[in-house]
């Protein structure tokens, strides 16, 4: 097993958002997590990759039979976890290639290996930049600085593209965007598909998931995974909306 | 006094000369403390003052600035940037004045000074001041103290970049519109003596 949260509660601030999440993830398995707004969705997402301010209260999370939620954020990265940002932070003064050159090199040398060379690093970017059609001109821009929502969300299919993260958390990736842009987003998660890769795909609509073909779907409402299937439930959600579970 | 760029912190008064342009620029390192009073008169029609400063306390440090821009002539034009990074237990004054004589008419003067506090015992008080006594001018002044931002953080350790190396990127982009050419290896380095 790759990810198994046990019993998983959490708050922010006073508010318990989650209420006993039990989700286990297997190896090569894409996950689609769907829900109705204030579900608890994109807290799962920023509880597993340790959020400040996201506060654990009960249960467990193993992640390759570790404890994840001892893990500083950056260790999880290391670990290959990725969480594509419903709202990517604008980081103003640090350009994409700086950020993710420090990225890069630091689970580089977190797994014993040396820094890339400067110059196989900027082939590497340019290689998956071109794949998400990022025009190159971007690598100079500042982090999500005066960016269009659908740039945004093509920066984190980029960086997770670069990073090849084991186990890919896509928080509500699929909003705002346009058919092509969904697109785009579809074929970078698909490429990451493999018998050691894992994705959960979190979203409140079935669009993102004809593209992207789920292994399992569970239904979040108010902080519990009330219904769990495969992709029979997309349908029935999309005819019937979230009431009926 | 002359066109030239400072590598010490420049103290003491300039006067500036009609088409002259002085530019200076300071940067006060870690473990400095330091009282910069400067007062720069531009006297003569077009004169220039450019100014850039940076400042890095970590401890106890105590760091004063008094600048006093004296527009006393017609055109001048003066632009200030001071960006400082306060921890530990330091103490930063910055007192910044702008002055226009009435004389002084198409005067253009922009000062600006940024900070960014480490820790809750650090102290950093701004105080930009304008004086001005001609009509036709364009100026401008802003201060801010600020703390690291959080959500660029977590987001720069979300991506793998452990803690201390996401504070220096973010202190170093807040800086690099201070730091003088040539010297950003140094400044890097002090930045790390920061962070400790």
């Amino acid at each position: 097993m790759l990810l198994e949260i046990r019993n998983l509660h959490a708050t922010v601030g006073d508010k318990e958002i989650l209420k006993g999440i039990d989700l286990t993830i297997g190896k090569g398995e894409v996950h689609a997590i769907m829900g109705p707004n204030g579900a608890g969705k994109s807290t799962l997402g920023a509880v597993l990759t340790g959020r400040p301010g996201y506060e654990v209260t009960e249960g467990s999370v193993l992640y390759n039979g570790e404890d994840l939620l001892a893990m500083a954020p950056e260790e999880r990265a290391w670990a290959g976890l990725f969480l594509s940002f419903q709202y990517p932070i604008e980081i103003p003064g640090v350009t994409i290639t700086a950020f993710m050159k420090a990225a890069v090199n630091a689970k580089r040398k977190a797994h014993g290996l040396p820094e890339m060379k400067t110059a196989d690093f900027l082939k590497l970017m340019k290689e998956k930049m071109a794949f998400v059609q990022m025009k190159p001109e971007f690598a100079k821009r500042e982090v999500n600085v005066g960016f269009s929502g659908g740039e945004k969300k093509r920066n984190e299919i980029f960086q997770m593209a670069l990073l090849d993260p084991v186990l890919s958390i896509l928080d509500e990736t699929d909003s705002g965007l346009d058919v092509d842009a969904l697109k785009i987003v579809a074929d970078g998660v698909n490429a990451l598909r493999s018998p050691e890769k894992s994705a959960i795909i979190v979203t409140h609509y079935h669009k993102l998931l004809e593209y992207v073909q789920p292994d399992y779907v569970h239904v979040l409402k108010a902080g519990r995974i009330v219904k769990t299937g495969g992709r029979e439930l997309i349908e029935a959600i999309e005819s019937k909306g979230f009431d009926q579970f | 006094m002359g066109h030239g760029k400072y590598i010490a912190p420049p103290v003491g008064q300039y006067q500036v000369q009609a088409g002259e342009v002085l530019n200076l620029e300071f940067v006060v390192l870690p473990g400095e403390s330091k009282d910069i009073d400067v007062s720069i008169d531009l006297v003569g029609p077009g004169a220039e003052a450019h100014l850039k400063g940076l400042y890095l306390c970590k401890a106890d440090e105590k760091v004063n600035f008094r600048i006093v821009m004296h527009h006393r002539a017609p055109g001048c034009k003066s632009t200030q940037l001071f960006n400082g990074i306060a921890g530990g237990n330091s103490q930063v004054n910055f007192g910044g004045t702008i002055v226009v004589a009435p004389d002084a008419q198409q005067t253009e003067a922009y000062q600006e000074n940024h900070n960014i506090v480490l820790t809750p015992e650090a102290r950093v008080e701004t105080k930009p001041q304008l004086e001005i006594y001609a009509d036709d001018v364009k100026c401008s002044h802003g201060a801010t103290v600020g703390q690291l931002n959080e959500d660029e953080l977590f987001y720069m350790r979300s991506r793998g970049i452990p803690e201390k190396e996401a504070k220096t990127l973010q202190m170093l982009s807040f800086l690099s519109p201070v730091i003088p050419e040539g010297r950003e290896e140094e400044i890097l380095l002090s930045l790390h003596h920061v962070l400790e």
